[in-house]
């Protein structure tokens, strides 16, 4: 019984309502969808990782950097899926935060879109990222996943940059 | 060469109190390492297998843990159950292809009853995409039909068209529906999940076993007659949780978001591939550790045998001095003591893998029971056997030390007597 105690108290610590991941400094989150020969990524970054702020900009400098950061994040280029998968991106779709004047705000994401048409999409096995060398403030993406081989979870990191099932 | 092993047993031989219980304090340990592995990817693999081509588990807003382990393994306890209503505004969702009710709470006799619909049978999906099959008959189609798992049936010896009896909870002798028995119309196959250990029933057989009840026992007075349930109307007001599919998966995510905000009461949408995933990242600390202590154990196993072995070349000094007057050369000796420490590490290494396949088959239906782990009696996967060789190949290294010390011993050493 004491067992059965300890494991649930180990789940319960793991396993924090995974949907309602709030907003984390630092994180964002990645939901991979592999569906038949589209594999589309769809990225939530808090804008504060991205250019260190989270209201409207107040400056040029600021401003600067809102359009520096949404034009890093339209590349595709940012992610690589497996090369023998044979996938060929479509342009990004990105989603800034909009503010009302300078009313203060709580938090604000940016959402960004992937879209990609795979060959063989049987091949995929992997995506791999090079959004932390962009983006330095980000220390990790929470990635979930749902294909054809079924869920799966990852954590990307700048150490470990690639999603793999 | 042959000789000096032969030698060597022997001399082992002589010893056998001492090297045995070396020996068994090294299986035991091997034992605990073997375990610790065999559980974890047991573990891992029965739950991985448990439920398979389920988008969303729907439940209440507990945690994602108590929901899955509730739904799909009828462990533990669910905290809340959601409205029939909720579960209809989900099920006819546009993106939806399939929802199937579950609701849990009833027991047979040990073994979880749940009610669900008649699709389950369709739907359900374990292992590799695999099907529910019937061994014996089909689903019910009324109420008080039942259609019980491979384990049940075995279990309990049960066979078609036997009546039985539903007990209210999960106690063994909680209060009994007595009145209102159950036909059995179909046995599934084995599946080697926890559809083995459950007794399906209709969602429309639970709300009539409860008809008379009212605060978790029976009304005082009050009894309504089998044949009379279906003047009521049977439509359950609540369920405990419901398994998902949907027409497509690019779906998931925005119908997790859905059902996570769904107005009119907190629900919670688990994607389980992605909760079990994110449950192994958290225990894979706790893994590794317990790992980690079972490793430690092994090599105090181990260093106690190279103890026995070093303090028992003091008593030996004449038996060596002997073997090299007769001839043998210190590459021998050498050779003979390190052979003893390796036997033995290595008959500790059998030994604990005979106990760990007979301790298995005594632990696992407790774990299936407990926590929804199949434990397989199988041969030792290719992990086992690194692990394995890992600890023969330090014993080895552990022995060289003794072997080392009997080679330097001189000639001479015990043949001078010395106080």
């Amino acid at each position: 019984m004491r067992a059965l105690t300890l494991v649930t108290c180990l789940l319960a610590i793991a396993l924090p309502a995974q949907a309602e991941k709030g907003h984390v400094h630092g994180e964002g989150s990645l939901e991979v969808v592999i569906d038949k020969e589209s594999l589309s990524l769809r990225l939530e970054l808090p804008l504060d990782v991205a250019v260190g702020f989270e209201r409207a900009a107040r400056n040029d400098k600021e401003k600067a950097a809102l359009a520096a950061a949404q034009q890093a994040l339209a590349d595709p280029a940012l992610f690589a899926p497996t090369p023998a998968a044979g996938c060929k991106a479509e342009p990004a779709r990105i989603e800034m935060p909009k503010f009302d004047g300078n009313k203060p705000v709580e938090h604000a994401d940016i959402d960004a879109t992937y879209q990609f048409r795979c060959a063989t999409p049987a091949a995929l096995k992997s995506v791999e990222t090079t959004i932390f060398k962009s983006f330095k403030r980000l220390y990790r993406l929470e990635a979930r996943r749902a294909g054809p081989t079924g869920q799966g979870a990852g954590r990307l990191t700048p150490k470990t940059p690639a999603l793999t099932w | 060469m042959k000789a000096v092993l032969r030698l060597a047993a022997l001399s082992a031989w002589s010893r056998r109190l001492t090297l045995g219980l070396t020996l068994i304090a090294i299986a035991l340990a091997v034992t605990l390492l073997l375990a610790v592995e065999r559980i974890r990817v047991d573990a891992r693999q029965s739950f991985t297998q448990a439920v398979s081509g389920v988008d969303l588990v729907v439940g209440a807003r507990t945690g994602g843990v108590q929901l899955m382990l509730h739904a799909v393994f009828h462990a533990g306890t669910a905290s809340n159950n959601i409205t029939w209503d909720s579960y209809r505004a989900i099920a006819t969702h546009p993106a939806v292809d399939w929802a199937l009710p579950l609701s849990l709470g009833d027991s047979h006799r040990g073994f979880a009853v749940l009610g669900t619909s008649a699709d389950y049978f369709a739907h359900f999906r374990h292992g590799d995409k695999e099907e529910l099959r019937f061994r014996d008959g089909k689903a019910f189609t009324g109420v008080f039909e039942a259609v019980l798992g491979s384990e049940v049936a075995r279990g309990l010896g049960y066979r078609l068209g036997d009546a039985i009896t539903l007990s209210h909870g999960l106690v063994e002798r909680g209060a009994e529906h007595g009145d209102k028995p159950f036909r059995v119309t179909g046995i599934l196959a084995p599946t080697g999940t926890p559809v083995d250990r459950t007794v399906h029933v209709s969602l429309e057989s639970i709300t009539a076993l409860h008809l008379d009840w009212v605060g978790g026992a029976p009304l005082p007075g009050v009894t309504i007659p089998a044949e009379f349930v279906a003047k009521f109307d049977l439509r359950p007001k609540e369920i405990t949780a419901a398994l998902v599919g949907l027409k497509q998966r690019s779906d998931v995510f925005r119908m997790q978001r859905f059902i996570n905000q769904y107005r009119g009461e907190a629900l919670l949408a688990v994607m389980p591939g992605v909760a079990l995933d994110e449950l192994w990242q958290s225990v894979a600390m706790v893994e590794r550790t317990l790992l980690a202590i079972s490793a430690l154990v092994v090599l105090v196993g181990l260093a106690g045998l190279a103890a026995t072995l070093l303090a028992g070349l003091n008593e030996r000094r004449r038996e060596l001095a002997i073997l090299r007057a007769l001839g043998a050369g210190p590459g021998q000796i050498f050779v003979m003591l390190t052979a003893e420490g390796a036997l033995v590490t290595a008959a500790g290494a059998a030994l604990g893998l005979i106990l760990l396949t007979l301790g298995s088959g005594l632990a696992a239906p407790w774990l299936l029971e407990r926590f929804g782990i199949v434990l397989a009696t199988r041969l030792p996967g290719s992990q086992e056997l690194a692990l394995i060789g890992a600890v023969i190949t330090t014993g080895l290294l552990a022995s060289l030390v003794p072997g080392w010390r009997a080679w330097r011993m001189s000639l001479a050493d015990g043949l001078t007597p010395r106080n």
